[in-house]
């Protein structure tokens, strides 16, 4: 037993002073692994948040039937009578033109020269319709009979927007994805040349033990430690950023008019904590894999 | 102890550091290799910690064929053997205990062992008083003390001494010698490569002469040549 503590204390005290000696390497190492597996973190959430908002659309996809600007009352009514008494219509919401030009306006609220030039007569009022049965086909067939309609302008599903909103969060996944593994690979290199870094200034140490017997895993040990010290500290920093991110997001989506779509796009808790352990464990095998190549390769027994 | 059956040791480029050398040293014995300098001697004993592997023939170091035993066996073989060098290889930012200690920390051994043993071993070498000086604030011949109860403090059952007293003044290497010998009565098997004419005839033990990679002489009680 007291065997095992004196190990544990060589140990720790060994790492520490590797750790001690090189610090700002160990801060660029830790910096470059936090913001590899941020980005692994954040790709992470976006793949279920995605999920989740499309996940919520198959139960409650709307669709909009924007009419002519200059409709007549009685075609504008005439269209709500018939979205009002259709058998697959649940609800329908009317958007007076002053409506849409107060959406418009919250939109442009920082380009009003672009708000400038459209006037409120300019705008299409509109009818949000949500079908009773969320299905894709009922919702394309619905459009394609309402936009036949003396008075419709254009139908708008929502299906499109899903498969836009799914297109780019798959882009947006593979992007992330792409960066974290460059990323990572930077991580782990820059700790392979850490390591490095470290095992030669403590080479005269290093052949005394191997002198006196000490097992390669031995002299190994305090250095792959070291590598995965700065993993797991840049996975916490990473993890922590990824986090105060997705709080800033949200609260973005909760509080922004235009970005109300987007609302439907958060993660649960426990999908946050999945999260967030996979960013601090990636830090740490990223760590570890730095360093136990250099380790392997630079200790010549 | 160690045996040597037909050993040659060939280096890039072709240079034959050892070549056909065969040598038996029983438990207990005290050997000087002498010879000139790239006669092979630092070769010799590299051979016989395993920090090289041989080119031909089989040698044998407490028990063990070393070209048969697997790399990861090879620090458990060097537990038996302990070192000394003539720069003493001691950590300068490392006390003179921490310096022993170390030496047992890293195979593993309990804190209580350590904290028994290295104040016994540095009573044996003299240096109880300086244990928590650092080797630069020592003389050359205290170093030296300090590299030997380093190499001592595992009681290993072979010593290996490269030119220990190359960088001592005679009287201090007299010093070493007395250590040496200390040691050596205690069972060790002691094997020292040295230029030192003076120490070598002064305690007439067994001398083996290398040159060019050959023993041309292997005496007991033999001198310098």
């Amino acid at each position: 037993m007291t065997g095992l503590l004196g190990r544990a204390a060589y140990f720790a005290r060994e790492t520490w002073i590797n750790v001690r000696r090189n610090l700002t390497l160990t801060v660029a190492a830790i910096l470059t692994v936090a913001v590899g597996v941020m980005l692994v973190g954040l790709g992470l959430m976006a793949r279920y948040a995605s999920t989740n908002a499309l996940g919520r659309w198959q139960g409650g996809v709307q669709f909009e039937i924007f009419l002519e600007p200059n409709v007549e009352g009685g075609q504008a009514d005439a269209v709500g009578e018939e979205l009002r008494n259709h058998p697959d219509i649940e609800r329908i919401q009317f958007i007076t033109q002053e409506q849409a030009y107060k959406l418009l306006e919250e939109m442009l609220v920082d380009e009003p020269e672009l708000l400038a030039e459209v006037s409120v007569e300019s705008l299409p009022p509109s009818y949000r319709v949500v079908p009773r049965v969320a299905e894709g086909e009922l919702i394309e067939s619905l459009a394609a009979q309402f936009r036949e309609r003396p008075g419709v302008y254009s139908v708008e599903t929502g299906r499109q927007q899903v498969d836009a909103i799914r297109e780019w969060f798959n882009s947006f996944r593979w992007i992330v994805l792409l960066m974290s593994i460059v990323l990572a690979t930077a991580s782990a290199m820059l700790i392979f040349n850490m390591i490095r870094v470290a095992m030669f200034a403590r080479r005269r140490e290093i052949e005394v033990m191997k002198l006196v017997g000490a097992t390669n895993s031995f002299i190994r040990l305090p250095f792959i430690l070291e590598g995965m010290l700065h993993g797991l500290a840049g996975g916490v920093v990473g993890a922590l950023a990824a986090g105060v991110l997705r709080n800033h997001v949200e609260g973005l989506f909760g509080r922004s008019e235009i970005l109300a779509f987007f609302r439907s796009f958060t993660v649960t808790s426990s999908q946050f904590t999945t999260a967030t352990i996979a960013t601090v464990l990636m830090g740490v095998v990223v760590g570890a894999l730095g360093s136990a190549f250099a380790a392997g390769k630079f200790l010549d027994v | 102890m160690i045996r040597l059956d037909n050993v040659t040791k060939i280096y890039k480029g072709d240079t034959r550091a050892i070549d056909g050398v065969s040598l038996n040293i029983d438990k207990g014995e005290f050997v000087f290799l002498v010879g000139e300098s790239g006669s092979g001697k630092s070769t010799m004993l590299r051979l016989l910690t395993a920090e090289e592997p041989v080119t031909d023939g089989e040698v044998h170091v407490a028990g063990k064929d070393l070209g048969q035993i697997n790399s990861w066996r090879v620090p458990y073989l060097r537990r038996n053997i302990g070192s000394v060098f003539q720069d003493f290889k001691l950590l300068p930012q490392k006390t003179v205990y921490e310096n022993v200690a170390f030496a047992l920390e890293v195979i593993g051994r309990p804190r209580n062992i350590v904290a028994t043993q290295v104040p016994a071993i540095l009573e044996l070498v003299g240096l109880s008083h300086k244990q928590q000086s650092f080797p630069d604030e020592l003389s050359g011949g205290e170093q030296q003390r300090v590299s030997i109860a380093r190499a001592f403090v595992n009681r290993p059952l072979i010593l290996l001494a490269d030119e220990p007293t190359g960088n001592l003044d005679p009287n201090t290497a007299q010093e070493i010698m007395r250590l040496l010998d200390r040691i050596n009565r205690t069972g060790t098997t002691v094997v020292m490569a040295t230029h030192d004419q003076t120490i070598v005839d002064q305690m007439r033990r067994r001398v083996v002469a290398l040159r060019s990679g050959q023993v041309v002489r292997d005496e007991q009680q033999g001198v310098y040549g």
